[in-house]
């Protein structure tokens, strides 16, 4: 908690970083061969992804293992709008994305909150987990199995470059800053959230769940509608994602994908903001590293990661101190040391 | 008709290795509070290990043995090294147990490589029975029997030995057992280790039917998921009964309705979760 009320102390805290990381995200391209800038937008896309599944899972304590169902519902509606349906417009097709993933979100989360439940009330969060499970697996098969609109097992391919209107297409170099404006949309929105009203009553349905419920909070309704909103971000991703990688299979709804989110999560920490982004960053060059030198080994080191990164990031009742607040600490010693 | 019959009994053993894998499972999650999505890639590297032992000594009953003992022995070290450390806190079981579950399969695919390892029948099992104009392997039938032979002594354990009484009654209340006296922690790692050797034996029993491959145990941990839900944790012939609906469903489903058959085990989960979350047969013990 400590971390994120600091963080609403001096200037130097939090404009200063935002604006340095902002610039050099945006001037990197130039300096940067485009096979790199590329890897930039994917550290992007999937730390947008870690940080929506943060939402519920950092937040409001709602741990998740199908987040990678909205993910693919967000690409597999952008690219079937563009492909399928003939809307070529990429604004036009995020929204439909995002209206999609909101309904399906709205849909599952019904008997995922209602029934199995999560948190005070549930018996036992197995329950969700395996519905959560159940949620990706599911929603799999039906993009196996509608393959007139989805491909089939063998998914999408050649989705088209995105086009902004006013007949400009953005090219692959470009797609960076399309990526780079989209999410610091999304991470400005993240962050209103997180910091309002309702994201300080999530954390309170994090720490002490009955305690909200007393003071009238109906903590019900609060973890729906962040299961939703967190599903929307991630769907975004998803979208960002198809544009991106230009080809989608059905496992991008599934277990694989699932498990990138909440590594990032983990791994990045849930007690600052930006944590998965840190690890999404460290992700996508790990992965990167071991699909040049060791590609028959990635999934080893992928699950060693997974192993390492559960068993010894520390953990206090419910919250993760990953990579997120080390960076945070390092900053504020060199910032006051310099001071 | 006789297709359907033929069917009816594939499914049948289907259910049995499901039966297997699914008691394993629920045991350790009913008595240890674990969560073990490793359980698919541990039934995997069973096969491996049962196949690689029939492989060199030609002896079937060893492999069955070898593979429950070396499955046991890394369950006891996942559980002594890892899960000890996440007690009570089920999400990171689940996040270790995946993690786990991808190196299993990595390791296996770099030791054994990508090609699926066809065990030979053993002799006694190779022919098949002709009852009425439909032939069915006998092999078939020996999958059934030991399935059978489990169910029983697993039955068995529960109703009538001291130990099933200290599992029923940690399941219960577990504090209260504790205050008694009782060695608890010892009768549960016992079973923790009984439900590891028992996946070891689904996957070497299940490798000359199905081969060893890397992904085998990938889409049989989903359906042991499907399985415990609907059948109930805490009764053994609740692990049975939804072994049976869902080998059952899944099998025929495949063989008359292809296109659909892939989502009727997850619709059957959905519906019994939604209808009736403590499974068909069983006790709220979650």
């Amino acid at each position: 908690m400590d971390e994120r009320r600091k963080a609403h102390g001096p200037l130097i805290d939090k404009a200063l970083p935002i604006a340095v990381v902002g610039i050099i995200v945006l001037v990197l391209p130039l300096f940067i061969p485009s096979w790199a800038s590329s890897l930039v937008t994917k550290v992007m896309i999937f730390g947008l992804f870690g940080m929506s599944l943060n939402l519920i899972w950092g937040y409001s304590n709602i741990p998740s293992f199908g987040h990678a169902a909205f993910f693919g519902v967000g690409a597999y509606t952008a690219a079937i709008v563009v492909m399928k349906v003939g809307l070529s417009s990429f604004w036009l097709s995020m929204l439909l994305a995002i209206l999609v993933t909101a309904a399906v979100a709205a849909i599952l989360g019904v008997p995922a909150f209602r029934v199995f439940g999560v948190g005070a009330g549930a018996i036992n969060p197995i329950y969700f987990l395996l519905a959560t499970i159940a949620f990706g697996e599911l929603l799999s098969r039906v993009a196996i199995s509608l393959r007139p609109l989805t491909g089939g097992t063998t998914g999408i391919s050649g989705i088209p470059d995105p086009n902004i209107g006013f007949g400009v297409t953005v090219h692959s170099g470009a797609l960076y800053y399309l990526v780079f404006v989209i999410s610091v949309i999304c991470l400005f929105l993240m962050y209103r959230l997180v910091n309002s009203h309702y994201g300080y009553a999530l954390r309170g349905i994090h720490d002490n769940e009955k305690r909200m419920q007393a003071l009238g909070y109906n903590t019900w309704l609060y973890k729906y509608t962040s299961w939703i909103v967190a599903a929307v971000f991630g769907g975004v991703a998803g979208g960002l994602f198809a544009y991106f990688g230009s080809a989608l299979v059905p496992n991008n709804l599934a277990m694989p994908y699932s498990d990138i989110s909440f590594l990032l999560v983990i791994l990045g920490g849930t007690t600052v903001f930006f944590g998965p982004l840190v690890a999404g960053a460290l992700y996508v060059g790990i992965e990167h590293e071991a699909s040049n030198y060791l590609p028959q080994r990635w999934p080893l080191i992928f699950g060693a990661i997974l192993v390492i990164a559960i068993m010894m990031i520390p953990w206090t009742r419910g919250r993760y101190r990953g990579l997120g607040p080390e960076i945070l600490r390092l900053w504020r010693k060199v910032t006051r040391g310099a001071a | 008709m006789s297709q359907a019959l033929v069917t009816g009994l594939n499914g049948l053993s289907y259910a049995f290795i499901l039966f297997l894998l699914a008691a394993g499972f629920s045991l350790t999650f009913g008595v240890m509070g674990v969560l073990n999505l490793a359980h698919g890639a541990l039934y995997m590297l069973g096969a491996y290990v049962g196949w690689q032992i029939v492989d060199s000594f030609h002896v079937f009953w060893l492999g069955i043995v070898v593979a429950a003992a070396a499955l046991a022995i890394l369950g006891f070290a996942l559980y002594w090294v890892f899960l000890k450390r996440l007690y009570g806190r089920v999400p990171e079981q689940g996040v270790l147990t995946i993690g786990v579950a991808i190196i299993i399969a990595n390791v296996v695919l770099w030791i054994w490589g990508p090609r699926a390892k066809i065990m030979q029948f053993p002799h006694v099992f190779a022919g098949v029975i002709t009852v009425g104009g439909l032939s069915f392997p006998i092999y078939r039938l020996f999958v059934c029997g030991v399935g059978i032979v489990v169910l029983a002594l697993l039955w068995y354990i529960q109703d009538k030995t001291r130990a099933g009484a200290i599992i029923r009654a940690g399941m219960d209340n577990k504090d209260m057992t504790v205050s008694l006296g009782i060695n608890y922690g010892l009768v549960s790692t016992l079973v923790f280790l009984l439900g590891m050797a028992l996946a070891g034996v689904a996957g070497v029993i299940s490798a000359p039917i199905t081969g060893a491959y890397p992904s085998m145990g990938d889409n049989l941990l989903l359906l042991t998921l499907i399985v415990v839900v609907v059948g109930g944790t805490g009764y053994i012939q609740g692990t049975m009964l939804g072994a049976l609906v869902i080998g059952l469903l899944d099998t025929y489903g495949k063989a008359y309705v292809p296109q659909v058959a892939l989502f009727f085990a997850w619709i059957v989960f959905l519906a019994v979760l939604l209808i009736r979350p403590s499974g068909l047969i069983g006790r709220k013990v979650f």
